[in-house]
């Protein structure tokens, strides 16, 4: 199997087998870990910076399942358990299709690395592999609203 | 520092910390309590106090931490709190026979929407998450540098820079839906509804031009509205004003109708 590339341009990456499909996103940040990690793990406030996403109901915790709407599929909303948490540096959330994983490391530039990807697949994923849209356009805007919106507040003085 | 020094400074600070938190609890007696605790707290402190930070910054942390643990201060009210609470104030005789008394007895008993406009934003702030309220006042209202606020609270530089942004982002969108007075769609025109109940002889359209924030809405540059609202926070001394009184009978009832409608909510 082939990995994602990763780059920290923000150009998002595919990499599709017959059983599975992983899309990634890197970009690098301008901004304290706590001020991306504060951003990704408030749910409420997730539609104010990110236009990708419509809402989030719930508490992203461990064990927590939240309610997910986006942009992506402006109909359906996603029922996710949040499975991993490791503060400032790992957040992980899906369902029996597959998880979403964001992370955050520090460079020595005194910025961060966000990435971002989601692995979906199974047995059965060839019977639906059409009918789920491609998640490259809408990674590459989330990395990019959360890149914005991290650095404009770094920058408040 | 001696106690005598203290004394004299903390007199100076009493006027700007009472204020801070009545706007923090929208409760007269607990902002006088808050006031005496921190001062006894910051008295029986002194020899811990190194001149590090300034006394200003020293005893607004103490004052702070102190209202944090108030049951008032942590009661989150709804975005709408102004709609509630009207409802309330019209089947409520007695609130405006109130209002009207300390309107015509009181020197501090003027209607000025100016002052409105303060009491409005304590209001709804009061619906920002704690840290968030908080931050916007320290340093909006009460001028404190991040830096300083880093210190009040307790809490990380990055944490004080995203707590003052959320709650910025979000009272200006509040405001933003809101306020008719920046927004020709806005569903709110109490200022300019109670200035006619208050001030019937006064062109109150003549008196809204006057204000700034009013005159630069058209332009819609939402962050500069915000700074300008925060302005006329500064401007007004919520207990010394020529409005005092009547603003805080106002919030008075604002907060008793609050506290029975959370109570309802909890049910």
């Amino acid at each position: 199997m082939t990995t994602a590339s990763f780059t920290q341009n923000g150009k998002a990456s595919t990499v599709k087998t017959t059983f599975s499909r992983e899309t990634s996103v890197t970009i690098e940040i301008e901004a304290d870990p706590a001020i991306v990690w504060a951003l990704l793990t408030k749910a409420s406030d997730y539609p104010r910076w990110n236009s990708t996403v419509t809402a989030i109901e719930g508490t992203i915790a461990p064990g927590e399942k939240i309610k997910l709407k986006s942009t992506l599929d402006a109909k359906r909303t996603f029922t996710l358990q949040v499975k991993e948490v490791e503060v400032e540096k790992k957040l992980v959330w899906g369902d029996g299709q597959g998880n979403r994983t964001y992370t955050i490391k520090k460079n020595d530039r005194g910025s961060v690395v966000f990435s971002m990807s989601e692995k979906i697949g199974g047995f059965m994923f060839p019977l639906y592999a059409n009918m789920i849209p491609p998640f490259d356009q809408s990674f590459e805007q989330f990395a990019r609203d959360l890149k914005k919106e991290s650095e404009t507040i770094m920058r408040t003085k | 520092m001696t106690e005598e020094l203290f004394n004299q400074e903390f007199k100076g600070l009493a006027r700007p910390l009472k204020s801070f938190l009545l706007r923090m609890t929208a409760s007269l007696a607990d902002a006088e309590d808050l006031v005496h605790d921190t001062y006894l707290k910051a008295l029986n402190s002194l020899p811990t106090f190194r001149g590090e930070a300034s006394l200003k910054t020293w005893v607004f942390a103490i004052a702070s931490n102190l209202a944090k643990d108030n049951a008032r201060v942590q009661k989150r009210w709804s975005e709408n709190v102004t709609d509630i609470a009207k409802e309330a104030a019209l089947s409520n005789n007695q609130f405006f026979q109130e209002a009207m008394n300390i309107r015509m007895t009181s020197p501090h008993g003027q209607f000025e929407v100016k002052e409105h406009i303060a009491f409005c934003f304590t209001c709804i702030s009061k619906s920002l998450p704690l840290e968030q309220q908080l931050c916007v006042f320290l340093k909006e209202v009460y001028d404190f540098k991040v830096s300083e606020i880093v210190i009040i609270l307790g809490v990380t530089e990055a944490m004080v820079k995203y707590y003052l942004h959320t709650g910025r982002s979000k009272m200006i969108t509040l405001f933003e839906g809101r306020c008719a007075l920046i927004n020709k769609n806005g569903v709110c025109h109490q200022c300019s509804e109670l200035n006619g109940i208050f001030n019937p002889k006064q062109d109150t359209q003549a008196e809204l031009v006057k204000i700034e924030l009013v005159k630069e809405a058209e332009k819609g540059d939402k962050e500069h509205l915000f700074d300008l609202r925060m302005q006329i926070l500064r401007e007004i001394d919520p207990l010394q004003s020529k409005a005092a009184d009547l603003q805080l009978h106002h919030l008075e009832h604002n907060r008793q109708v609050m506290e029975k409608y959370l109570e309802k909510s909890t049910d």
